[in-house]
């Protein structure tokens, strides 16, 4: 065996060497690992988002009136995406550039329909005073149609594709291009690999019939609580 | 005049030769690196893994060359990337080759580990070796999968939202990971500009060492037996040249015996 070692070393030494060992490592580890894991220690310790998603943060959407009544359309929404370079802080000291940093966001819209136990869609649930009027909703007109409104995230439950809808034989349902997950026009699970139903958006309606979208997602689901990895 | 000029230019190289062999050891390091018996039977299969080496190579030259141009930002990644592929002199080449030896680099390397797999040459006592090997594979991988992103069109953010999820059901390390690996909790700034850190630094700079070692231990277990077998083969080699030159000798000079006396002893 080769010997390391000529002296053997004391208890004193070990002490020594352990303490010495430990403080030296840390200058040299704890800079560089803070440095790159910045961002863990910002979402997951301090709980912070790169997408305001504060109460107030609300982002428009569309009008309510913009909605088909029986098959669901798809808005962008540009979330402003506040990391590195990108925060609006660092943007307004330099003054040089005052773009803002988002990646679009699909959403679609749909009206709630009862589903048959065939799977076929019934009535649709979209509340009948929206034919008449496209503003000015009294609190109980805008709690009724939060109630039957859909706000799903187009990216699939499973991988995160975007999803598109596809009308087939009259009855329309959303496809994942990518592994060929399949929800209803309610965003709830029909078939293929996702675990769970699509994602939908914090939202709410206002009087004048503007939808307002958040970006926070419910995580739960028939399979319990998923990390939202929604894109 | 041009046979003084002749000798006295390989006079020169001689010396120079002698000079850095003598303080570097650099001629019998080439020597060794270059000169391997191989048997004749199937010998293109093992150039697979100069093939490999190659495929990296030329993705170290072009990555290089295209980083003069490129800028890994969300709103200019992709306005460079167009200024290459149509402004830039060569670009569309120095691209392709870019993106071409990288995919044919990952088949390359699926023939290269079949090649050893079947031959056996991941036996003793060459297992480190394959274990190397399997280290530079996912490397590679880890690197085609970032360069991906670095397009920042649909095709390659897409592609990456798919990867990055799929790596996010990992029991307790998938969330942290790919946390890490976005820069926060969305695809944004952040996620571009460490893929390209990825990309053109920390995994190239873990690649070039491994290489190093891979060919290092290839060259100290030899592809086709013991390093005595090797040695045996090379001197057997020399001595088939030095008879040549010989033979040579006699040819040029005139002067008889001895090559020709030693040979037919020899036989």
């Amino acid at each position: 065996m080769a010997e390391l070692q000529k002296d053997p070393m004391t208890r004193g030494d070990f002490l020594g060497f352990g303490i010495l060992g430990t403080i030296v490592g840390a200058i040299l580890t704890i800079p560089p690992a803070a440095f790159v894991l910045g961002p863990l220690i910002n979402s997951d310790v301090r709980g912070q988002s790169d997408i305001p998603s504060g109460p107030d943060d609300w982002f428009e959407v569309t009008s309510i009136s913009e909605v088909p009544e029986s098959e669901p359309k798809v808005f962008t929404v540009d979330f402003p995406v506040e990391q590195v370079y990108g925060k609006p802080e660092i943007q307004e000291e330099s003054g040089t550039s005052k773009q803002e940093f988002t990646v679009p966001s699909a959403i679609w819209l749909s009206w709630e329909h009862e589903i048959n136990a065939d799977g076929t869609y019934g009535q649709s649930l979209r509340p009948s005073f929206l034919d008449d009027r496209s503003d000015g909703f009294s609190e109980s007109e805008i709690e009724e149609i939060q109630n039957s409104l859909n706000v799903l995230s187009s990216s699939c439950a499973h991988l995160g594709c975007p999803v598109r809808w596809l009308v087939r034989e009259g009855e329309g349902e959303f496809l994942c291009p990518c592994h060929g997950g399949i929800y209803n026009i309610n965003g709830e699970y029909v078939a293929g690999p996702p675990p769970r139903d699509m994602y939908s958006y914090d939202f709410e309606v206002r009087e004048d019939g503007t939808v307002y979208a958040r970006h926070e997602f419910d995580t739960g689901g028939a399979n319990g609580p998923q990390e939202p990895f929604v894109i | 005049m041009i046979g003084r000029l002749r000798s006295q230019a390989f006079e020169t190289g001689k010396f120079l030769t002698d000079w850095m062999e003598h303080r570097t050891g650099i001629v019998t390091m080439t020597e060794h690196f270059l000169y391997e018996p191989v048997p004749k039977r199937g010998a293109w299969l093992y150039t697979l893994g100069s093939a490999t080496l190659f495929c990296i190579s030329l993705q170290f030259l072009t990555g290089i060359l295209l980083l003069f141009y490129y800028v890994p930002t969300t709103d200019h990644a992709w306005n460079s990337i167009y200024y290459i592929m149509n402004d830039a002199y060569f670009g569309t080449l120095i691209r392709g080759i870019h993106y071409w030896s990288a995919n044919f680099l990952l088949v390359v390397i699926g023939l290269h580990m079949s090649q050893v797999f079947f031959s056996g040459g991941y036996k003793a006592p060459r297992e480190l070796n394959w274990v190397v090997g399997v280290a530079l594979l996912l490397l590679v991988i880890v690197l085609a999968f970032t360069g991906y992103l670095l397009r920042w069109d649909q095709d390659g953010f897409w592609a990456s939202v798919v990867g990055m999820k799929i790596g996010s059901y990992s029991p307790f390390v998938g969330g942290p990971t790919i946390r890490f690996l976005m820069g926060g909790d969305v695809i944004g700034p952040s996620t571009l500009s460490r893929f390209f850190a990825l990309h053109v630094w920390l995994l190239p700079a873990a690649l070039a060492p491994l290489i190093g070692i891979h060919l290092y231990l290839l060259r100290k277990h030899g592809v086709f037996g013991s390093e005595f077998e090797y040695s045996d083969r090379l001197a057997k080699l020399h001595e088939r040249e030095r008879l040549e030159s010989y033979e040579q000798y006699d040819e040029d000079e005139g002067e008889p015996f001895t090559g020709r006396r030693d040979r037919e002893d020899r036989e």
